[in-house]
């Protein structure tokens, strides 16, 4: 048999009945198992659907609302959680982030300024990603603050529970670690953020 | 002067890798995904389908609908089984359309003065296997399959299909009373 239904589930072969059925159907069987390739296009086809829909709003919308979301237990860990985050109602308010520190996004009148830190002295570039931006990593890049390593970005969050992580160099997932993590059910750590709509409050 | 060779080996990522880094935005990434499964149950979908071109409609549209519905895949490091599902769905909504059609032109026929001669040329039709096999529902069907084509043990395809063992023995049990009165006149 030339092809594998799956390799892995190969391994207790043995078992076959195919005796049990007339001889004159066997011939057909066995012509039954040679091989189905289908044409190239396949490919090409899905993915043209797959970029048509990550090129819809209603889809990336959809996608986030269906993405894998915090469990319960995780939600109140979080809730008690101390976040190393700022959250400010005021962008002026924000601990002199300057003309270095980018808003990734206006503030809406639900929506709170949340500035985001992380030392990493050996980093080229670090970005920030998360629910909030559909985990976008060319959304929310931090800057580099002094000579110490610490990077910062200052976004607007509605309010609410949000997960993000940081992108290091693009490619290494680092979580927060001053704040609370949840399992984001791929082995990976997500952080967790909750932002109140009282002024200066964190959650 | 002898020279080694430069030996390049290239790891392919797993699937959990590749489906979270589709999760997280990189969409190209889903077509590695595409080519590692769109051979591997063609040979399934088309015995299922009775047709090449039906199989390939259906692991078409379950690649897209894997894609969709990629955040509800619990372990990514079991996509094969998981997209495996989804086509299995496909197949047996496509098998039950054309079960209650062929229910209809049934009907159509037996309203039509001909009758018996559309009942003959029906008998007669149900030559092949692969044909008789188009007649069972699709749990015989995939049974049948799953056993005899893709030669998987009883505990493999109940840990696919997640039935137990001795519905599928059942299952098998009745395919082969149906393949019987099917094809034992013209065999």
């Amino acid at each position: 048999m030339s092809q594998e239904f799956d390799p892995r589930e190969r391994q207790t072969l043995g078992e076959r009945e195919v005796s049990d059925l007339p001889p004159s159907l066997l011939a057909e069987v066995v012509a039954a198992r040679r091989p189905v390739s289908l044409s190239s296009q396949v490919e090409a086809r899905v993915m043209a659907a797959v970029r048509r829909r990550a090129a819809s709003p209603r889809y990336r919308a959809w996608h986030w609302f269906t993405a894998p979301s915090v469990p319960p237990w995780a939600l109140l860990a979080a809730a008690a959680a101390v976040v190393l985050a700022l959250v400010l109602l005021r962008p002026a308010s924000v601990g002199s982030p300057g003309a270095a520190s980018p808003l990734a996004a206006a503030a809406g009148p639900e929506s709170v300024y949340v500035r985001f830190i992380l030392v990493a002295p050996n980093a080229r570039q670090v970005a920030l990603a998360g629910t909030f931006n559909s985990w976008d990593p060319a959304a929310a890049p931090l800057v580099r603050a002094g000579a110490e390593g610490t990077w910062t970005v200052t976004v607007a969050l509605p309010v609410g529970q949000h997960q993000y992580s940081f992108i290091v160099d693009g490619r290494r997932w680092v979580p927060d670690p001053a704040a609370p993590a949840v399992d984001d059910g791929f082995g990976r750590r997500n952080s967790v953020v909750s932002v109140s709509a009282a002024q200066g409050r964190v959650l | 002067m002898i020279q080694g060779d430069r030996v390049e080996r290239t790891v392919e990522p797993s699937d959990g890798t590749v489906v979270r880094a589709v999760l997280t935005g990189d969409i190209e990434q889903y077509a590695i995904l595409v080519r590692r499964y769109k051979d591997r149950y063609a040979r399934y979908a088309s015995r299922m389908l009775g047709s090449v071109d039906a199989a390939e409609d259906a692991v078409q549209d379950a690649l897209i609908r894997a894609y969709d519905r990629l955040a509800q895949c619990r372990e990514p490091e079991n996509f094969a089984g998981w997209f495996f599902l989804i086509l299995r769905n496909r197949c047996f909504a496509e098998r039950r359309r054309d079960r209650r059609s062929d229910g209809l032109d049934q009907a159509r026929e037996l309203t039509a003065p001909e009758v018996s001669h559309a009942a003959l040329e029906r008998a007669e039709q149900v030559r092949s296997l692969e044909q008789a096999l188009l007649q069972l529902t699709p749990e015989q069907r995939e049974v049948f399959l799953l056993k005899h084509v893709e030669e998987l043990s009883y505990d493999e395809i109940a840990a696919r299909v997640s039935t137990g063992v001795p519905a599928l023995k059942m299952r098998m049990h009745r395919a082969y009373d149906r393949l019987r009165e099917l094809l034992g006149e013209t065999r």
